[in-house]
């Protein structure tokens, strides 16, 4: 029985296959869309696409299975089923019956105007309102998407933010907190696991969440998506009218904004700037699925280097003031000092078995730690020291020392023999669970329960 | 899969000669300078769509020098453009189309400039090829830590090969070499021996292409996929190589040679004294006679 509930967190191709396909083929008629998802697609497959862009008949499939080596066969079928199963390509009928692959015409149409232009143009330019009295920085605009983006985090630990009602109802649904009638909502074990994810993976989850339950509020999922998409492809510093968007587009417009995504001065402003958290969305899908993967700090969403430090002594310095940062090394770790610019803290077995027991895994501890080493960190390979990831993992393990397993007892047999030929009988149906035999005890699954309790009516009305 | 820590940078080298592309054009119609440039940005632009970490560079080589078309110093990357390269307001990715014009606008500016003086027609090849040499290592000492990057440089080649670069051109092959940096070579015109041997030292791929109006699809095709999916793919076989030197003295291509014993220089004639390292050699007095018995070695 798993006791804790991991926190999944999907990349966009998972996301994309479990739409339905009628909305993809919407989807793809949006050159952001398509690029995104162009992007996402395993290397060979990129190639494949690249090779059938500029063909207007379909090639056979006997040929396209001669791109590759034998000795890559598998790849190839992997980028095939995963063609076919965001509905890239099509099979069809060549004139000599032999089976054909053909690009999906929208999709191979649009990522066309994607890379070599022609069609409509994304989102009406600022440009066209003229230069912006107040007009804003790079700096200014990251600034602005960190803070934004720690209020909500803030939020989720407790402090007191201001965050709209819309946001605290998300948190609710997406579980990552639980509310209960005329009550502050408080967080749950999911959203302990959240606080941990890097700024990439957060947002990304969130926005999955999000897109849950936009067709709730009575959105429209492609037109959401082909937005976001378009915003994580645009250039930052760069301004852009709202012009020509939908009423539900410009709700959404004011959601983004206030998790940091876009920066709008007024809510009835005509322009608006995507802020570095939109365009790091789309990349922030590929590098949440590798928890492994090393060097995420440097993800230009957090906006500060790395501040940790570890020893080996299980100490932990990190150079930090930002009380959001200290409350989440605290979530693992004993404080021991406070300095204006440094917090230490102490990895003990307590502290470690008390955020497990929160519903923090080891893996993600160590991923935190990993991801906001300190540049000094980041020099050495590995990047924390391994005596403290084994000793993490450890710990951990100590609490999976009992595992819970269902069964059903059987006791009081009145003689050995009886015990034993029943036990046999369970063992070769592989359902035994546990025996004692000096106390004539034994324990079956429940599955095996209802065959060896007929075998022992039988085996009684036998003797 | 390509992880994000990894930065994939392609240099594209164009051999912009223009006396090649003005006979070309005579000769050919529909293939010309700007039709080659278009396949180009086509190369470029698919590679920069493939990750959010491709780079691209772009150098064009002309018989005065070589200039780089993309990024060039009026833009850089964090600084949005500006108003002078606003995108083209139509369907493409913003990055893209803010690239596609820098090069299109540096091209004009490289071939209204530069003039053809009559001694100098040969393509700068060798010095395109360390300028992009040098590109890489800078972008290489700018990435931050824990980064990796692998890099390639990709040549379309027009104009003949030039004997007279030998020493540059195989200096720059094994800098590249050394570096691990693959040079691929697309060949328009007539065999390059030069190239050949660059892509075979370096591990990367020539081809002559049979129809020079496909350029964009042979591109795509062939030279699209790095060299981790290279391993993957079937491709075109290893051209025949040509593996002549050249010699020191009158920069010919030539099979057997005379060779210095002590600095390896190579010479098509022989002399007394190498004219590279000012050796003497010391020769016996019967075998003046007959110069026939001298060291004679085939170059390899």
């Amino acid at each position: 029985m798993k006791l804790r509930v991991q926190l999944q967190c999907k990349n966009l191709h998972e996301y994309l296959r479990e739409l339905s396909p009628e909305i993809l083929d919407r989807l793809y008629n949006h050159p952001a869309t398509c690029l995104a998802v162009y992007r996402e697609l395993p290397s060979l497959a990129k190639n494949y696409v690249m090779r059938m862009l500029f063909l207007d008949q379909p090639l056979p499939q006997a040929a396209v299975a001669l791109w590759v080596k034998k000795d890559s066969q598998k790849d190839h079928d992997e980028c095939v089923s995963v063609l076919a199963g965001l509905r890239l390509w099509h099979s069809q009928q060549l004139q000599g019956g032999l089976q054909g692959y053909i690009l999906n015409p929208v999709f191979k149409d649009n990522l066309r105007t994607a890379l070599l232009g022609g069609g409509r143009a994304w989102a009406e330019e600022g440009s066209s309102l003229g230069p912006d009295r107040h007009a804003r920085d790079i700096d200014s605009l990251d600034r602005y998407a960190m803070e934004r983006w720690e209020v909500i985090l803030q939020f989720m630990v407790g402090s007191p933010s201001a965050v709209s009602q819309d946001l605290a109802h998300l948190l609710v649904q997406a579980g990552l907190m639980k509310s209960e009638a005329g009550e502050a909502p408080y967080i749950t074990s999911a959203g302990f696991q959240f606080l941990l994810l890097d700024t990439a993976s957060q947002l990304w989850y969130f926005t999955l969440q999000y897109l849950k339950t936009a067709q709730s509020r009575g959105m429209d999922l492609v037109e959401i998506l082909s937005f976001l998409f378009q915003l994580s492809f645009s250039t930052l510093g760069r301004d852009y009218s709202v012009e020509g968007m939908s009423e539900s587009l410009l709700t959404f417009l004011q959601h983004l904004r206030e998790f940091g995504l876009v920066f709008q001065r007024k809510r009835k402003s005509r322009r608006y700037y995507p802020t570095r958290l939109a365009i790091t969305l789309a990349a922030g899908v590929a590098t949440s699925s590798s928890s492994s993967s090393s060097n995420l700090a440097s993800t230009p969403g957090t906006g500060e280097a790395g501040f940790i430090v570890v020893e080996t002594n299980y100490r932990i310095y990190a150079y930090t003031n930002s009380e959001l940062q200290i409350a989440l090394v605290a979530l693992f770790s004993e404080m021991l000092y406070r300095f204006p610019n440094v917090v230490v803290a102490q990895l003990t077995r307590e502290s470690v078995q008390q955020a497990i027991a929160n519903g923090i895994t080891a893996q993600q501890i160590i991923h935190f730690l990993r991801t906001r080493a300190h540049p000094v960190m980041l020099t050495q390979t590995p990047v924390l020291p391994p005596t403290i990831t084994d000793q993490i993992r450890l710990w951990e393990l100590e609490r999976d020392r009992l595992q819970f397993t269902e069964g059903v007892l059987y006791n009081q047999f009145l003689s050995q023999a009886d015990f034993e030929v029943l036990r046999d009988r369970a063992q070769g149906l592989d359902c035994l669970v546990w025996q004692d035999v000096a106390h004539r005890v034994m324990v079956v699954t429940p599955q095996g329960h209802s065959e060896v309790k007929r075998f022992w009516k039988r085996q009684r009305s036998h003797t | 899969m390509a992880s994000e820590d990894e930065v994939n940078l392609l240099v594209i080298v164009v051999d912009v000669n223009p006396i090649w592309w003005g006979q070309q054009a005579q000769r050919e119609p529909q293939f010309t300078l700007s039709k080659c440039l278009d396949a180009v940005m086509v190369m470029g632009n698919s590679h920069m769509a493939m990750t959010r970490t491709n780079r691209l560079a772009v150098i064009a080589s002309h018989c005065q020098d070589s200039h780089f078309l993309y990024p060039s110093k009026s833009w850089r990357t964090g600084d949005s453009g500006g108003d002078d390269a606003s995108s083209s307001g139509d369907g493409k990715y913003e990055l893209l189309a803010v690239a596609n014009n820098l090069i299109a606008e540096e091209i004009r500016n490289v071939m209204s400039r530069t003039e053809v003086r009559g001694n100098s027609t040969d393509t700068l090849l060798a010095g395109s090829l360390a300028k992009a040499l040098c590109y890489v290592n800078r972008v290489s000492k700018d990435l931050e830590v824990g980064q990796e990057i692998k890099s390639r440089i990709l040549v379309i080649k027009a104009a003949e090969d030039c004997a007279r670069q030998y020493m540059n051109f195989m200096n720059v092959i094994f800098a590249a070499q050394k570096q691990n940096i693959l040079i691929d070579a697309c060949v328009l015109d007539s065999e390059s021996g030069l190239l050949q041997q660059a892509c075979d030292i370096t591990g990367g791929l020539y081809l002559k292409i049979p129809q020079r109006v496909a350029l964009a699809q042979y591109l795509l095709w062939v030279f699209l996929p790095d060299s981790e999916q290279r391993s993957q793919l079937v491709l075109p076989p290893p051209a025949h190589v040509d593996y002549r030197a050249a010699c020191f003295c009158h920069r010919n291509l030539i099979e057997i040679g005379y060779v210095c014993s002590v600095c390896l220089s190579i010479f098509c004639n022989f002399s007394p004294i190498c004219t590279t390292c000012e050796t003497a050699f010391k020769i016996q007095l019967p075998q003046m006679v007959k110069p026939k018995k001298k060291k004679l070695k085939q170059t390899m």
